[in-house]
């Protein structure tokens, strides 16, 4: 008797352990046949699109270096979360995912919880058309989103989310999408920089506007490998523009040595390399302006 | 007697496995405390090696920038021997460890001065079996 009950017990247990096992099998939905939810044959090795894909930045750091130089909220620099549901193709669906995803990043930074119910709704449905919508915890989201005391559990979920959407198409070769994910959130937070800094002259925010542009060739580069399809195509010939305004901007290296030391209990690395960023104003406003022009050609 | 423990031991490593997944990452994420906002994760498990052959090692690559101060903390599973030790370079630079003048650190700072890409190493001290969760953050 003891022992059937040991076998049933045995059997549960190496049912649920077969599941926690496929980290994401539960997870799987079969994608629509639609040309971009299979990646073509790819000019870049696979490994080397995700490495250049991981490396581009998180939907929160640009928001939180204007928040930490003391600029106050403005709603004029978020997209519309509106009417998602009259893009048609995954094409766009990816890209205003991305964007959304950037602006949502931008809200939490700035504990707009009021208006972040209007973006995961939206960033929902996008992920859902997607089939990516089973990594996008909407009730819990709406739940942190109204309990304004969770502020921090708000931000780590909302980023969570998309990195698991994110790894989720890589590993299910549907890269492309991926690569417009993470394109729709750096364009995104290169916009709500330039506004910035356009209203709100600043030093640390025009560097980092500078700084964009090796991630922009990057993303040239990524984009790139999909030139097979026109859609793509058109993206690069209009970040070709952006490129050809960020051509004379210089970046250099000042080599150091860095240190480890301890401070206050905590240990704190000194780097004492710096990259130091050059960029006239003539040309800070040549990319403010084009940046504005390719991002609201995408939200329109 | 001995169907029990086929049991024990057949059914074990899945539940090692269970634990060592989307838990760590929460864990190392609490531990921020609200000090900092998460950026990314990296989980790692790796199998013990003997003492005198190279030891394994989880490399992950990112993107710091200048004018940001980041946070890496890392997570472990406490039933698994392994120490987890997170090490950033710059290349080939070392910049820093958690492993520091003989003390095992859960976490250092990184206020970043030169935007570029990185890369996170992730080890198990003396080559042990573990499995382990880093987490990096913007502090705030």
């Amino acid at each position: 008797m003891i022992f059937k009950r040991l076998r049933i017990f045995a059997l549960t247990l190496l049912t649920a352990g077969f599941f926690a096992c496929s980290e994401s099998g539960e997870n799987k939905t079969d994608a629509p046949k639609e040309s971009l939810f299979d990646d073509q044959q790819l000019e870049i090795p696979q490994e080397t699109m995700e490495q250049l894909i991981d490396n581009v930045s998180s939907p929160i750091e640009m928001a939180a270096l204007i928040k930490k130089a003391g600029i106050s909220f403005s709603k004029d620099y978020v997209s519309n979360p509106d009417k998602v549901d009259n893009l048609n193709t995954s094409f766009e669906q990816a890209l205003r995912l991305g964007i959304l995803g950037s602006d949502l990043g931008y809200l939490n930074m700035y504990d707009k919880t009021g208006m972040v119910i209007n973006y995961i709704s939206a960033i929902k449905s996008l992920a859902d058309n997607l089939k990516v919508g089973q990594f996008f915890d909407f009730q819990t989201l709406k739940k942190l989103a109204t309990n304004s005391t969770n502020l921090d559990s708000l931000m780590y979920l909302s980023v969570s989310s998309f990195n698991q959407m994110d790894n989720y198409l890589r590993e299910n070769k549907r890269t492309n999408i991926s690569a417009l994910m993470v394109t729709g959130v750096w364009i995104e937070g290169l916009f709500l920089a330039t506004q910035v800094v356009k209203s709100n002259p600043n030093v640390n925010i025009a560097e980092r506007i500078g700084d964009q542009k090796n991630m922009l060739n990057n993303i040239i580069i990524i984009l790139g490998n999909f030139k097979n399809d026109k859609n793509f195509t058109s993206l690069v010939t209009d970040l070709n523009e952006l490129k050809e305004a960020y051509k004379d901007v210089k970046i250099s290296i000042e080599q150091g040595e860095p240190e480890q030391v301890e401070e206050n209990g905590r240990l704190v690395i000194k780097q004492n390399s710096k990259s130091v960023v050059e960029i006239t104003d003539e040309q800070l406003k040549n990319i403010i302006q084009v940046t504005a022009k390719i991002r609201n050609k995408l939200v329109q | 007697m001995k169907k029990i423990l086929f049991i024990i031991l057949f059914i074990s490593p899945f539940l090692l496995k269970a634990q060592c997944n989307q838990t760590l990452v929460d864990i190392a994420v609490k531990d921020l405390k609200g000090a900092a906002s998460y950026l990314k994760d990296f989980k790692v498990r790796l199998k013990a090696q003997e003492p005198r052959k190279q030891q394994p090692v989880a490399k992950f690559s990112i993107t710091l920038s200048k004018g940001q101060s980041y946070r890496f903390n890392v997570a472990a599973d406490k039933g698994l021997p392994g120490q987890p030790i997170i090490q950033l370079y710059d290349g080939n630079k070392l910049q820093g460890s958690s492993f520091f003048k003989g003390k095992d650190y859960k976490s250092f700072d990184f206020p970043c001065t030169k935007t570029g890409q990185y890369l996170v190493f992730i080890t198990f001290n003396e080559g042990k079996e573990g499995c382990a969760a880093g987490v990096l953050s913007v502090l705030k």
